[in-house]
């Protein structure tokens, strides 16, 4: 349907024309611990082109023959209203998958089989349907006829506990069995009450005489209309003309009027009253409503003290966890590779070479791999966080806060880690459901200071502000962080518009984690990181190495770095900043806390902060060094972040990351210096 | 004793079934989608100002926002 063509990833291409299986399910149904155990370790995560959702594929194989695994976003439902379901809709639909497996939710099977029924409605043949968690539905004292399921479904069912592996082996079984043509089905489809059938057949007789029929299901399309669902609308207008479409229009206006209410709700009543009917005849026992020891958790766990408190614990241990094991094994890295160059260097005769290679190459490789722990272990956080469910109770404690500047309560995760670092912030983003959501947190989130950014901030505030210190280095934060919110409400109002996404949110039942899901998943996901952010961080390690090194090195004030310094000069002035201000902020894009070391070369100073902090107070006012304090918050992205950015968002959202925090920087440097002279 | 209340007007405790949906397109699809459609019984079993409110669907739980449970039309099943 033209929105999302899906195309498979370089890196687990489908060359050899496997045949394809697609996952479909809501979230938290365990379908990425499915996807795992039918695929193991052979599989990649990157993104569905073009947008920040992720795409996991991988390889399934059955007595010695290979499947392509794809795993669709989890979904409620296939409506054009989310990305994630137009990507999950438009895979199905486009007829990419030979057999799709429904994994469900055995423990809360009405809302589940919802999904069911629109990709069986879709006229969808080749479905299994997975019943998961089948160990928590019989705790909660429901019992299956499956038997009888399979027959009033049509398809073939299998009821699996994907953490013990329970049902896995009969459902890779099913899957194969089918491709081979060996089962066939014949899926049970809605039926909804006359009003509506009548119009589903009066639509769908007009629809007959077009090329639509080649491609999909008439009854589908027929609904989707009455749903008054865009993307079908434009379809339809495409093959049908005004015409007719406006027929048809006519048809469900009064269809609306005869119901009182637009009729996707009366559509989903009826489908859940279908559900409810079809439940009735396999479902022996149904648990009943009772609070469970979950609901006790959750009143402490959402409220208004007690939830902030223990989010405050969580994220407080979260914090530590990655930045207390990842710093030191990112020093070690760093180490490593440095290392590594110098005992490199002696067996290159050729100096260019050697620079190249060593500075490089070398530095450009360990400054890429040095984030690789940060990366790695926030995605452990972050998989523990979701799998435990705790992440939806921290996303309802947020909401209201969150919420007044635009955003999400999840977004506060990402806002949180970066004041560690903004690169494993950036690859947070993920948790967020909504792509809106996702890129506007995403670009705020340089804005928080990280603490690269804290050396300098601190620093400066030492050497010139030796009173006001605290004052002067808690007021840059507070700025900083005043313009990340005011950016989220501005992009959100500006840059991205769009509904904000109505707060509604699933608390699945507290769980222990699986580890490998967790370990393999974060893997995963840490080296699709590599190989994204990778590239953007060793090109600019190079370039800023050739910038610094040619024609002569830095510090004889005739290299390109200083040259291109003294051309930006006329700019920075206007934020009372001089060339040496620009050259340190350009070697601050590989790393922020290069601001600082920059000047000691720029000055000569060899060792000690104190001496350069001399020498600094000599040749600046206050108000100069505030300035570059603010600017070095605010300004570039560091190059690892623009990297993450990429690699999540794209380099569409990359460059409106780069320019927009430049722009920003510019205006509140300029203001703040012209400010500051006025009033002081 | 009101019997068609908004879902920000529940008490803790209280049951009822779902009547209407308010709203947009956006938000009715999503609440449609995730479970929440007329003839729906709910059970709330958080609730005050300014939410999130929680509410018991089976064996589900939702969270939902202010914004969301004002457009959520409830018959108060005593």
């Amino acid at each position: 349907m033209g929105c999302c063509d899906v195309k498979n990833d370089p890196k687990i291409s489908n060359k050899k024309g496997l045949k394809i299986v697609a996952l479909a399910g809501n979230p938290n149904v365990g379908k990425t611990t499915i996807f795992n155990a039918l695929t193991g370790l052979r599989q990649h995560v990157g993104n569905w082109p073009g947008v920040t959702v992720e795409k996991k594929e991988g390889i399934m194989k059955y007595k010695g023959r290979e499947f392509l695994v794809v795993d669709l976003p989890g979904t409620y439902s296939l409506t054009a209203h989310s990305i994630d379901e137009l990507i999950a809709r438009n895979f199905i639909l486009d007829g990419n998958a030979d057999v799709v497996v429904d994994i469900a939710d055995s423990s809360c099977l009405m809302r589940n089989l919802f999904l069911t029924m629109e990709i069986l409605e879709m006229g969808v043949k080749n479905v299994v349907i997975a019943l998961n968690k089948i160990d928590l539905a019989k705790k909660k004292g429901v019992k299956f006829d499956i038997r009888k399921m399979e027959k009033v479904l049509g398809v073939p069912v299998i009821p699996t506990n994907a953490k013990s592996g329970e049902g896995l082996d009969e459902l890779k079984k099913a899957i194969v069995a089918m491709i081979d043509g060996k089962i066939t089905t014949n899926p049970v489809i809605p039926v909804y009450e006359e009003p509506i059938e009548r119009e589903i057949e009066h639509i769908s007789k007009l629809l007959t005489g077009t090329v639509l029929i080649e491609r999909y299901n008439l009854r589908w399309l027929a609904i989707k209309l009455l749903e008054r669902d865009e993307e079908v609308i434009k379809l339809v207008l495409n093959h049908l003309g005004h015409g007719k479409m406006d027929e048809i229009l006519q048809h469900i206006s009064e269809l609306e009027q005869y119901y009182k209410r637009s009729l996707d709700i009366v559509i989903a009543n009826q489908k859940y009253e279908f559900i409810d009917n079809l439940i009735h005849q396999f479902v022996i026992h149904q648990g009943e409503f009772k609070e469970t020891l979950n609901d006790q958790v959750d009143r402490i766990l959402t409220h208004p003290v007690y939830g902030f408190l223990s989010l405050a614990a969580v994220f407080y241990a979260l914090f530590k966890f990655v930045f207390t094991f990842g710093t030191p094994m990112q020093e070690h890295l760093d180490a490593l590779f440095s290392n590594l160059g110098e005992a490199i260097a002696p067996y290159i005769a050729n100096e260019m070479v050697r620079g190249l290679v060593v500075d490089g190459i070398i530095g450009g490789v360990g400054a890429v791999l040095s984030f690789f722990p940060l990366v790695f272990l926030l995605f452990i956080g972050m998989a523990i966080l979701e799998d435990t469910g705790y992440m939806a109770r921290a996303a309802v404690v947020m909401e209201r806060v969150m919420r007044k500047f635009g955003l999400p309560g999840k977004s506060f995760i990402p806002m949180v880690l970066a004041f560690g670092c903004n690169v494993p912030a950036v690859m947070a983003t993920r948790a967020l459901d909504d792509e809106r959501d996702r890129i506007i947190t995403m670009l705020i989130n340089p804005l928080v200071p990280c603490s690269a950014r804290m050396v300098v901030i601190t620093f400066l505030a030492g050497a010139f502000f030796q009173e006001h210190k605290a004052l002067i280095a808690v007021g840059i934060y507070m700025i900083s962080i005043l313009l990340a919110l005011l950016s989220a409400l501005l992009i959100g109002k500006f840059i991205i518009k769009g509904e904000e996404s109505p707060f509604v949110i699933e608390l699945p039942d507290y769980l222990i984690p699986s580890w490998k899901t967790v370990i393999i998943h974060s893997w995963e996901r840490s080296k699709e990181f590599l190989r994204k952010a990778g590239t953007v961080i060793l090109f600019g390690a190079i370039l800023i190495w050739y910038l610094s090194n040619y024609p002569v090195p830095v510090g004889s004030g005739l290299s390109y770095a200083e040259k291109l310094g003294k051309a930006l000069e006329p700019f920075s002035m206007l934020m009372g900043l001089d060339w040496k201000a620009a050259v340190s902020l350009i070697f601050g894009i590989i790393a922020k806390e290069n601001v600082i070391a920059t000047y000691g070369i720029l000055y000569g100073v060899e060792e000690g902060e104190q001496a350069l902090a001399i020498l600094m107070r000599n040749a600046m006012t206050p108000l100069q060094a505030f300035t570059l304090a603010l600017v070095t918050t605010l300004y570039l992205p560091c190059i690892a972040t623009i990297g993450a950015i990429r690699a999540e968002g794209g380099n569409k959202w990359a460059l409106v990351a780069v320019v927009y925090n430049l722009a920003l920087a510019s205006i509140i440097g300029i203001l703040v210096y012209h400010l500051g002279f006025f009033l002081l | 004793m009101v019997m068609y209340v908004r879902l920000t007007q529940m008490r803790e405790g209280e049951k009822g079934v779902v009547v209407d949906i308010r709203g947009g397109p956006g938000i009715r699809q999503r609440l449609l989608g995730i479970g929440i459609t007329p003839g729906t019984k709910i059970w709330v079993i958080k609730a005050g100002r300014p939410g999130p409110y929680i509410i018991a669907i089976g064996n589900m739980r939702l969270a939902i926002g202010h914004g969301a449970a004002d457009k959520i039309i409830i018959r108060r099943e005593a």
